[in-house]
């Protein structure tokens, strides 16, 4: 079963060195640090990092991202392989110190729902199969539309978007991500919306307890970090109401 | 190619010369002050409010019809990306063709053959006109580049542009980080040596003041720093808002270079 989730942005700042001299928004590290570490703390059989990418697909887990691909400076030419997503989870987690099984999931940035919730289901099937109790690392981002000098520049439906998001990570509200609007969050470009949809499914029903550690827009770019517990009682409790005692 | 921007909001100092005389005050002080393009633009290139191709037009080709007028030898470049924009420009008289949206507007090199003028071809990565970059990687930008440019030139020369008057940027900052901008300029030599005239705009772009931490006011230094390499390893055109000091760096390589006279030498002598 998928025992805890944490989810972390994955902007190329995250990767301390492409910062250059100032490290730059030292609280949204100290976040992503403190979800991955609380990850690697349930002591888990496996972590999949879920991530979006151009195409849905698994990655070798011994990949890594290659930070030459925005830097030149910082190594002998690089090749771009791993999606950014995918090698921002590896490096938090390496980070941590977590040295345990890995799976690198890709899930394509315009996979629709049905194949987010397909995706999802074979990753919370697969763990349940084996017993394994298997942790999530989700990466992805809210709108980059946030602000004039955003990336994206200004959409004004790109905060009430995020807010709708971040409303439906503090209530555990599975539903809700689930149902988040595929065109919307592309013209938005809010590139976490298929990782959250393969978290919904994954999780199963039942209202997951949830940790916002850091939510904001520095620079135009929603960030969101963020724990979920399995309900309590397994993965599929709310339907059947709290335990018998 | 001294900058003279018909836009309320350009980068760096917004709406300078949006007033017609103060743009034509400037085009007098620019050439005075040793410029051989003046290159005038009526989009910002960051995103914000709609230039409509009409909008454009009002805004560069009466202007370029009086820089003409006051200027019979001088080269007119015209900084759009748009095939209609380019062919009003170039009736009223304009020289060249300046397209910092890498061909988005394929029409745009025909307007330069039919018309004899010449045409900039460019690398942006892939952006569409008034789009910034996020979070782009490449496996060998300069490779990127090159292609490209080197692609779009050639088309161009099929297209029936005069080869004499294309040239290559590799365009500082567009659809690439301040890692990939210092990449390209440590690495200028590449494209110096296709044969391909170079252009370089660089003047007070993000990358210098990323690279120092210098606001948008504190960049001269480093723009002439940038500007230094890329006329040593060969660039042949430096578009510039800081026209003296430009000139005098230009000036002051080209000379290390042997290609150019000091102006006064006695110190030694006597």
């Amino acid at each position: 079963m998928i025992i805890r989730a944490a989810l972390c942005p994955c902007p190329p700042l995250l990767a301390r060195e492409l910062t250059g001299h100032d490290p730059l928004v030292a609280g949204l590290r100290e976040a992503c640090a403190a979800a991955t570490a609380r990850l690697v703390d349930t002591d888990p059989d496996v972590i999949i990092v879920v991530g979006p990418a151009p195409e849905t697909a698994a990655w070798d887990p011994a990949s890594r991202l290659d930070i030459v691909a925005f830097a030149p400076a910082l190594g002998p030419n690089g090749k771009s392989g791993l999606p950014l997503s995918l090698g921002l989870g590896a490096l938090l987690l390496d980070q941590a110190g977590y040295s345990g099984p890995l799976v690198l999931q890709a899930v394509g940035e315009n996979e629709p729902w049905a194949g987010c919730a397909e995706l999802g289901n074979r990753l919370a099937a697969s763990a349940s199969a084996s017993a394994a109790r298997a942790a999530l690392l989700v990466m992805g981002d809210g709108s980059a539309r946030r602000s004039l000098t955003a990336p994206g520049h200004l959409d004004e439906r790109a905060a009430p978007f995020d807010a709708r998001v971040e409303r439906a990570v503090r209530d555990g509200d599975l539903a809700a991500l689930a149902g988040l609007d595929a065109g919307l969050a592309r013209e938005l470009m809010a590139t976490g919306r298929p990782a959250w949809q393969v978290l919904a499914a994954a999780m199963g029903t039942g209202q997951p307890v949830t940790d916002v550690l850091y939510a904001g827009a520095p620079f135009g770019v929603a960030y969101l970090v963020a724990q979920f517990d399995a309900a309590p009682n397994g993965c599929r409790p709310a339907r059947y109401g709290p335990p018998r005692r | 190619m001294a900058i003279v921007n018909r836009t309320p909001d350009s980068f760096y100092r917004p709406g300078i010369t949006w007033d017609e005389a103060a743009a034509l005050e400037r085009v007098h002080t620019v050439v005075a002050e040793g410029a051989d393009i003046v290159d005038i633009g009526g989009v910002p290139a960051k995103p914000g409010a709609e230039v409509t191709v009409d909008e454009e037009i009002g805004r560069t080709v009466p202007f370029i019809e009086a820089v003409r007028d006051a200027h019979p030898d001088l080269v007119i470049s015209v900084d759009t990306w748009r095939n209609e924009v380019g062919r009003a420009a170039c009736a009223a008289g304009a020289d060249l063709l300046n397209d910092t949206w890498s061909g988005w507007d394929p029409k745009l090199a025909e307007v330069a053959a039919e018309f004899g003028v010449g045409l900039v071809c460019s690398h942006t990565g892939g952006l569409q006109p008034r789009t910034r970059v996020f979070r782009k990687a490449y496996a060998d930008v300069m490779a990127d580049v090159l292609d490209r440019t080197l692609n779009l030139a050639q088309r161009a020369v099929q297209a029936g542009v005069d080869p004499s008057r294309i040239l290559i940027d590799p365009a500082h900052d567009f659809g690439k980080n301040t890692w990939h901008s210092l990449d390209i300029s440590r690495r200028l030599a590449d494209m110096t040596a296709t044969g391909w005239p170079v252009l370089v705009s660089v003047s007070n772009k993000d990358f210098v003041g990323e690279t120092l931490g210098a606001d948008l006011e504190g960049r001269l230094a480093g723009t002439l720093a940038v500007t230094s390499v890329a006329a040593w390893l060969g660039a042949r055109v430096f578009r510039a808002h800081h026209v003296v000091e430009t000139r005098q760096a230009l000036d002051m390589v080209a000379a290390i270079k042997g290609d150019l006279r000091p102006a006064r030498v006695l110190r030694g002598l006597v």
